[in-house]
């Protein structure tokens, strides 16, 4: 045999036994990356998304929706025209939020699930204060934000300790006490707290005082909460010593401890702000979007953080884009269902498909792939 | 590339018998701009252990990875029985009988020895039914093992095996799937003496039966006694093949390092303050068991302190009680100069009293692996705020100083200091570990087996670094394994044996009477 390559080897019988050079000579290699530059890695993700979309594009195609309209409908009609902008920008506030929620719990290694639970708790805060009608009209949104953050962290609290304490399993507390958090809501809502006007199971509705006014421009206040909490959690994880500690933490426990990281307070506080964080969406969404505490306000935003959190590799600023481009995609879902009469079964495919691309390019980030000869 | 189509077995070159069953020419190998291989060559030989010798990031593992088809070669030609190939991958080399037992072993470690090796599917074992294959692999380990002159039993789970077993695992598992070409990396790095003896012996064996048998290695000794030839290896070129017998040791050691120099012992000491001292400490282990109990002994200013021991006798506990890993039963650990008594020591309290740590290994106390050198290096200054506040961290700082550590410490390897830690070698690890711990001038220091694994070259830069510390008025303890370690740096040496510290010798101590406390008391 001339030749151990898997590749071609089946040909050789049928060609002239004449020494050419074959193109298809060779073999896949992959090797682990020693580094990567970030703009080499954010080219990689851009090239993802666009994979993403393109595969996208040939499914809606192929159900009918005309090529030449695929361009309008993704783009312009999300980005480029005003309302549809408007409604993406609202839609991303909460899931920002979430996911820096998210990222933020695993960059310590904490699966912080119990984002639904901690977004119920800071409803119920914001809730709570409008109800019994605490402080003054002028302060009373910044105190409803103050109780719902309160409520929510608090929450977040005992999965912390029986981690860090007994070695619990946060991935089961924080699940099953999200389970805990809906009872008692649907127990106020049922109960105390039903709307007295109409009687169903929601909050009356807040006064005007206590909605998250909208900025001239059109955008919620919201927005600029979330962009807020991006800035503050890009800041810590780059230039702040927290930064430092996180990655330690997330790189290796045992080595953060052995080099002196006090390794239980930094989990305590970076779980208890990802608990804020979330408290923070819960609120940004009774406030800002229902006008009252419904019973379903936070349904889906879980898993939605966790997702962000994971696509984004625990990076806030990529989080934050993340959050934008799941905005995009719900609102470009909606137009197709409207206009095309695209079924919600396929439009959750694309978002599906581009969060797998997304998810899979992490392999050619971490690997480099070539043709060897 | 050269081959050609009508005869392929005379398409090498050379005049006669083709040499070797394995021969690689010319290999280079490049990663990201890093040449690790330059025109390196080997030729291993039917019947003979043939050592591949050099220093920590010599390229000796990178060139075995090539030849095991783990990495592909940028140029070059490999040979297996004279016949030119081109691996695939591991599968591949497995199928022209090429295994290699790594230095990590990469076995399932809740699985059965028996599974493990059915797991390959290759060899006498190739397409049989699972019941059929356990049938015929425990009977064929069963014979290998009593081949090389010793006993397994195949249905014992892996992780319930001592650390040398595991490793005949590997060689039997490689021989079931047909190896008979079969290279160690660095195979006694983890074994004690006794072990390591009988594992040379092993691969003579496998040799005398036939292998080819690739030793890859940084100590001389095994060299000298086990290997019928020598390839030696410096900075990604091979640069001899010679017969060992005809070299002295220390002839080879200029072969492998160039010049070095042995660290000039001074005799006169002056010892200070009881700096670190220990009362009646104990600890057990998670499982309930026993680690040390009762343990006594104190470290001056200005002096190191061996702990010496057979491995499994409580040092590596202690060691790590006393870098705060693990919390003691009972007992006190006092920090005279920082005027603590502590029954319950954390890593970030005695760092704050001025103790530093050389933990032995390296990637899960020392080094957090993924992350950049300059990181690995800076977080030390970074906990005491010397690189800014919580607020703010002074990059720019932190990497200058990083830069001119790296320099002063001798750390090589490395293209960048945002390269990750992990792409180290062992030795520049070891040597990036007591840059951080000594940046800061420690008043005490606890190193545990400080050399393990590391080259002639390195072991001697880490040994100077302990004797500096000690010159400055730290107070050095040292455990270890390496007896001769032990001998050359301690200034009084403590024996531990079944958990307890059971003689004490002052300097100019024998070593025949250490060697029998180390065993009297077991």
């Amino acid at each position: 045999m001339h030749d151990m390559t898997n590749v071609g080897k089946s040909h050789q019988s049928d060609i002239a036994p004449v020494a050419k050079k074959r193109w298809y000579r060779g073999r896949l290699s992959v090797e682990v990356r020693r580094e990567i530059g970030g703009w080499h890695q954010a080219a990689m993700l851009a090239g993802s998304v666009l994979m993403g979309l393109i595969l996208s594009g040939c499914i809606l195609v192929a159900a009918g929706v005309p090529a030449t309209s695929l361009v309008q409908e993704m783009l312009y009609s999300t980005l480029l025209d005003a309302t549809n902008l408007r409604t993406v920008l609202f839609q991303a506030s909460p899931l920002i939020l979430v996911g820096l929620s998210a990222a933020i719990a695993f960059q310590v290694r904490f699966w912080n699930l119990g984002i639904e639970g901690q977004m119920i708790f800071g409803g119920l805060g914001a809730t709570f204060v409008s109800l019994f009608d605490l402080g003054p009209d002028y302060a009373r949104l910044p105190l409803m934000a103050l109780a719902a953050i309160l409520a929510g962290t608090a929450w977040a609290v005992l999965p912390t300790l029986l981690k860090l304490k007994l070695n619990v399993n946060e991935i089961i507390s924080t699940l099953l006490l999200n389970y805990v958090a809906l009872d008692l809501l649907f127990h106020l809502v049922y109960g105390a707290w039903k709307d007295p006007k109409d009687g169903f199971p929601h909050s009356a509705l807040y006064r005007a005082s206590e909605l998250l006014p909208v900025l001239a421009s059109g955008i919620s206040s919201a927005l600029v909460i979330a962009a807020f909490a991006t800035a503050t959690l890009a800041y810590l994880t780059i230039w702040s010593r927290a930064g430092i500690y996180m990655r330690f933490i997330e790189a290796n426990p045992s080595v953060a401890r052995a080099v002196g990281i006090p390794v239980q307070r930094v989990i305590l506080v970076v779980v208890l702000l990802s608990g804020a964080l979330a408290s923070l969406a819960g609120f940004v969404i009774v406030s800002g979007q229902e006008g009252r505490l419904t019973q379903s306000f936070f349904r889906g935003y879980g898993v939605s953080g966790v997702l962000i959190g994971f696509l984004a590799r625990n990076n806030p600023i990529a989080a934050a884009a993340v959050a934008m481009l799941m905005g995009v995609l719900f609102v470009a879902g909606q137009n197709l269902q409207v206009f095309y009469s695209i079924p919600q079964a396929m439009v959750q495919l694309i978002q599906a498909l581009i969060v797998i691309c997304v998810a899979s390019s992490d392999f050619l980030i971490r690997h480099r792939v070539s043709w060897v000869r | 590339m050269a081959w050609s189509p009508s005869n392929s077995h005379i398409a090498v070159a050379g005049p006669g018998p083709v040499g070797g069953v394995l021969a690689l020419h010319d290999i280079d190998k490049t990663f990201d701009g890093f040449k690790a291989l330059q025109r390196a060559s080997f030729i291993a030989e039917k019947g003979q252990v043939h050592a591949l010798l050099g220093e920590n990031g010599a390229g000796k593992s990178t060139l075995m990875n090539v030849a095991c088809g783990l990495y592909g070669a940028d140029a070059g030609r490999m040979l297996v029985d004279g016949e030119e190939v081109r691996l695939s991958g591991p599968r591949q080399a497995a199928d022209l009988g090429i295994g290699m037992v790594h230095q990590h072993f990469r076995l399932v470690r809740p699985f059965s020895v028996v599974d493990n090796v059915v797991l390959t599917g290759q060899g006498e074992v190739a397409g049989k039914n699972y019941r059929r294959a356990v049938e015929i692999a425990a009977k064929a380990i069963v014979h290998h093992a009593a081949a090389l002159g010793r006993t397994i039993d195949p249905f014992q789970r892996i992780d319930s095996l001592p650390v040398a077993e595991q490793q005949l695992v590997e060689v039997i598992r490689a021989l079931v799937a047909g190896a008979r070409i079969l290279i160690f990396d660095e195979p006694t790095a983890l074994l004690t003496d006794q072990e390591a003896d009988r594992l040379l012996n092993t691969l003579r064996n496998l040799a005398d039966m036939g292998s080819a048998v690739i030793l890859i290695t940084h100590k001389l000794t095994d060299v000298k006694r086990f290997a019928d030839r020598v390839t030696v290896m410096r900075g990604g070129r091979t640069i001899a093949s010679v017969d060992p017998a005809s070299l002295s040791v220390a002839e080879l050691t200029r072969m492998t390092v160039g010049d070095t120099a042995e660290v000039d012992d001074a005799g006169q000491r002056h010892y200070g303050r009881r700096r670190l001292e220990v009362i009646d400490l104990a600890c057990t282990r998670a499982d309930g068991t026993h680690a040390f109990s009762g343990v006594n002994f104190n470290v001056r200013s200005g002096e190191i302190y061996g702990i010496a021991g057979v491995s499994g006798n409580g040092q590596a506990e202690l060691a790590e009680t006393l870098m705060g890993l693990r919390s003691p039963n009972g007992g006190v650990i006092q920090l005279e100069d920082a005027g603590e008594s502590l029954q319950n020591a954390t890593p970030d309290r005695l760092r704050a009293s001025g103790a530093a740590f050389v933990p032995a290994d390296r990637y899960r106390y020392g080094l957090a692996s993924g992350l950049p050198i300059a990181d690995n290096f800076a977080i030390g200054g970074v906990i005491n705020g010397h690189y800014g506040s919580w607020a703010w961290i002074r990059r720019r700082t932190m990497e200058s100083d990083a830069a001119t550590a790296v320099k002063d410490f001798d750390v090589q390897g490395i293209r960048s200091l945002n390269q990750k830690a992990a792409l180290l070698s062992g030795g520049n690890a070891q040597k990036l570990v007591i840059a951080r711990e000594f940046r800061t001038s420690p008043t005490i220091v606890v190193a545990q087996s400080p050399s393990r694994g590391l080259d002639v070259r390195a072991t001697l830069a880490v040994h100077g670094r302990l004797g500096e510390a000690r010159d400055r008025g730290a107070a050095v303890l040292l455990l270890s394994e390496d007896l001769d370690e032990i001998l050359k740096l301690s200034d009084r040496v403590g024996v531990m044996s079944a958990g307890r510290l059971v003689a004490e010798f002052e300097r100019p101590v024998d070593r025949q009477e250490i060697g029998r406390a180390m065993v009297a008391h077991a």
